[in-house]
């Protein structure tokens, strides 16, 4: 699977979640999930159980407390992945 | 896992709340009787369920209530045991986790907290100071103290229970502390309405006390979650059972934020 396929299935998990429209419309690599989006920490973890759920990975908590951006989410799917 | 000088400064802060007890402890409970006029439906019979279930149940305890009010935390610990009852078993006065944001902006506040048994927790935290937080909560729970949550992890906004929108800080806890047990605890002002900041003055409380052992086979995150819901389910039927025999008042308007 390739970043923008990642990419793309992150932000349609992510989107339901989101309460910062504008934030979503202009989402980058730097885009926070709890700033940014205005998602809060225990949505972040509904996301990343849909992220296991979506990609077949499993994350451990150490590593689920290190995603702070949609880009880390990415990098961290792509390796779990590989 | 906390520094020597964490873990001595968590057992100063506890035993400095054991003596502010004896200074402030009957201020607080002047305030609560005189000031607020508050008033407790079967107080007598609350008190001895709470040792009851306390004796039973010695140990980590984690005490998960409703959320209805910013002093909720107070008026649970007045309501749960007398002063002596705090003077003569200390680790009845139980931690509480107050968002630092709402309460250490000054001094004052500050001092309630710390003499009352806080450990400050931050919304959005970052990794160090959440990891620092949980590692306090999991070594007071250690010691066989109780940690006083709101699994909602918000105030309501409605005056009812929440069991959509909910924290997993309390899945999360028991994650890191298994042998902790739970108590949930329904407090609710006859004259409740909506969203507030204060009970109404002359209030009179309804309190429920049940334990619960919420249960998961799942594991990490996801054990988080099946327990906080657990936690959570149980408040929503203490909170049905309060309806089914009280009429609800009519609601205050919730905040639009």
């Amino acid at each position: 699977m390739t970043e923008a396929q990642i990419t793309e299935k992150v932000i349609a998990l992510v989107t339901p979640y989101v309460k910062n429209r504008e934030a979503l419309a202009n989402v980058t690599k730097d885009t926070t999930f709890l700033g940014d989006l205005g998602i809060n920490s225990a949505r972040l973890v509904d996301i990343v159980l849909a992220f296991e759920d979506e990609f077949g990975i499993e994350v451990s908590d150490d590593a689920a407390d290190s995603i702070a951006t949609v880009g880390d989410a990415v990098t961290l799917i792509g390796k779990l992945t590989a | 896992m906390l520094t020597l000088r964490q873990r001595v400064a968590l057992h100063v802060q506890r035993s400095l709340s054991y003596v502010g007890l004896v200074v402030f402890g009957p201020v607080v409970i002047a305030i609560h009787r005189y000031w607020f006029r508050f008033s407790t439906h079967d107080l007598r019979a609350v008190r001895a369920r709470y040792r009851e279930l306390r004796a039973a149940n010695p140990g980590p305890l984690l005490i998960c209530s409703n959320h209805l009010t910013l002093i909720d935390s107070i008026i649970q610990a007045v309501l749960l045991t007398s002063l002596w009852g705090y003077l003569r078993h200390p680790s009845a006065l139980p931690w509480n986790l107050p968002e630092a944001t709402n309460y250490y902006h000054n001094w004052l506040w500050r001092l309630v907290c710390y003499l009352g048994r806080c450990i400050p927790v931050q919304r959005g935290a970052s990794r160090e100071h959440a990891a620092l937080a949980q590692a306090r909560m999991h070594y007071v729970l250690g010691r066989g103290d109780a940690i006083a949550i709101f699994p909602e992890g918000k105030r309501s906004r409605d005056g009812r229970v929440d069991d959509r929108d909910f924290s997993y800080g309390v899945g999360q806890l028991l994650n890191q502390t298994p042998d902790a047990k739970v108590l949930c605890v329904y407090l609710r002002g006859m004259h409740s309405g909506g969203f507030g900041d204060f009970p109404a003055a002359g209030e009179c409380f309804h309190v429920q006390l049940q334990m619960l052992e919420p249960q998961s086979s799942n594991q990490g995150l996801r054990r988080a979650r099946d327990l906080s819901a657990q936690v959570v389910a149980c408040l929503k039927r203490m909170e049905e059972a309060y309806f089914a025999t009280h009429a609800a008042p009519p609601a205050a308007p919730s905040p639009t934020s």
